[in-house]
């Protein structure tokens, strides 16, 4: 079934892209150079940028139709940088939780989500005190943990080293396949292109 | 009591010395504004003498449409002020900053004369200068809390976008924002009460007692005015910002900054 598609979308007169289809339960990679609109994609797939002209559908329905709250719930955005709260691990759960207007989860259900982000840190770990690529698991794991059904992921590896990109990349598309979440990431990454996409957009062609 | 000592040009002209203090200070810790104190005691003695003769003028001919072309070029100038301040707000933010400031000082000033002093609305010697102290207090408590505002969103750019991505509303996200500003803007007035009366006797009450009126009615004067400023500055940093934010996203949640 078709997820996304897009036909003649343009934003902002500076980027045009091509038409493409991405569909339900393939993990779909997003390529090409820097500036040519990987992330903006991704930030119009979940509805926090407009664009301007051309037709993008989700579900078989335009996205301007769609609850744009509820939207962006569903397709949910893990951005490219990466926003903690200061605090421990336990708090930043509890904060962006909050600001969903959920109750934290608990202790056990956040050992699991950091599981199976490769994250197996101590709930009370302060957050300030991370390196970049444990506040990016950290990160990837608590917009996990909030079950969307697509899953944007922005170089979530940026700050991993080849293995743990590898093992953390396993370790999430093997989370999302047994619960129906399709994942759409970007990532300059090739050798996890090849290991990993079921499809390939490449915005150069 | 004895009326005010009135002071010749030469007497007047000797408290100009403390300004050049001013400027061997900044000379020696090297801050690079002389010209700034020139140009601001400059405009500002051109402007006071300028509004001494207006005043002189306006007192001595009553007329309704004097003290409204005043009260006018007052919020005009207030409004201006502010949003020069800010330039980097949208159009529809300045446009509610600017109706917060002139509808919220003037509701207030209203009161103020017609219900607290009870005196007709167009008499010049009242309205005037009380209407210049809570516009001059409302637009430094509007611009310090619209700088707090903007600068906070500046620096806090990251957790805004991270919020949105993960669906959050913009008005759980900016609410904080607000409040945080409001506070802001409003803690120098509030702290300046604290000392009042015993650590600075405030330039309306000083007045007061100068001209001769007796100091059990200048603090009562005193006091209405600093709880009118501390009202108009809360009301007017309230609504530049409760309903400027609003100006910040589009119908589909999306942030236009």
């Amino acid at each position: 079934m078709t997820l996304f598609s897009l036909k003649g979308v343009k934003f902002k007169d500076i980027i045009s892209y091509p038409n493409i289809e991405i569909e339900q339960g393939k993990t779909t990679f997003i390529c090409g150079k820097s500036g040519c609109g990987k992330s903006t994609m991704l930030k119009l797939l979940n509805g926090v940028e407009a664009f301007d002209s051309g037709s993008l559908q989700y579900c078989g329905k335009e996205i301007t139709e769609y609850d744009s709250i509820e939207l962006r719930r569903e397709v949910l955005l893990c951005g490219q940088s990466v926003y903690l709260f200061d605090g421990d691990i336990r708090e930043n759960f509890k904060q962006f939780y909050a600001y969903r207007d959920l109750p934290s989860p608990d202790d056990n259900v956040i050992k699991d989500y950091l599981a199976v982000c490769s994250a197996n840190f101590k709930l009370s770990t302060n957050c300030a005190t991370m390196s970049g690529g444990e506040r990016q698991r950290v990160f990837i794991s608590i917009c996990l943990s909030f079950a969307p059904k697509v899953l944007l992921l922005d170089e979530p590896t940026s700050a991993l080293d080849e293995n743990t990109s590898t093992e953390l990349f396993e370790n999430i598309l093997r989370y999302c396949s047994k619960r129906d979440i399709t994942v759409i990431a970007i990532s300059h990454n090739t050798s996890l292109v090849r290991q990993f996409a079921d499809a390939t957009i490449n915005l150069e062609d | 009591m004895n009326g005010i000592v009135k002071l010749n040009l030469l007497q007047f002209l000797l408290i100009y010395l403390l300004l050049l203090v001013v400027l061997a200070i900044m000379k020696k810790c090297k801050i690079n504004q002389t010209k700034l104190l020139v140009v601001a005691s400059m405009r500002m003695t051109a402007q006071l003498v300028l509004a001494g003769f207006v005043l002189t003028y306006i007192f001595k001919n009553p007329h309704p449409p004097f003290t409204v072309g005043y009260l006018v070029l007052m919020s005009g100038f207030s409004v201006y002020t502010v949003l020069s301040r800010n330039k980097d707000l949208n159009r529809r933010f300045k446009g509610v900053v600017a109706l917060s400031l002139v509808t919220t000082g003037l509701a207030i000033v209203v009161f103020f004369i017609t219900a607290v002093v009870k005196v007709n609305f167009f008499n010049p010697q009242y309205t005037i200068p009380i209407s210049g102290m809570i516009m001059g207090n409302a637009m430094t408590g509007v611009s310090l809390g619209l700088k707090t505002f903007t600068q906070n969103i500046k620096t806090e750019r990251g957790k805004i976008d991270t919020l949105i991505n993960l669906g959050v509303t913009p008005q759980k996200i900016l609410t904080p924002f607000v409040n945080t500003s409001l506070e802001t803007a409003l803690l120098p007035t509030l702290n300046s009460m604290l000392g009042m009366g015993v650590i600075s006797l405030p330039g309306m009450m000083t007045g007061q007692i100068l001209s001769g009126t007796l100091p059990t009615t200048a603090i009562l004067y005193q006091i209405a005015i600093i709880i009118a400023i501390t009202a108009v500055t809360c009301v007017s940093v309230f609504c530049s910002l409760f309903f400027g934010y609003r100006t910040l996203y589009n119908k589909r949640n999306q942030m236009i900054i």
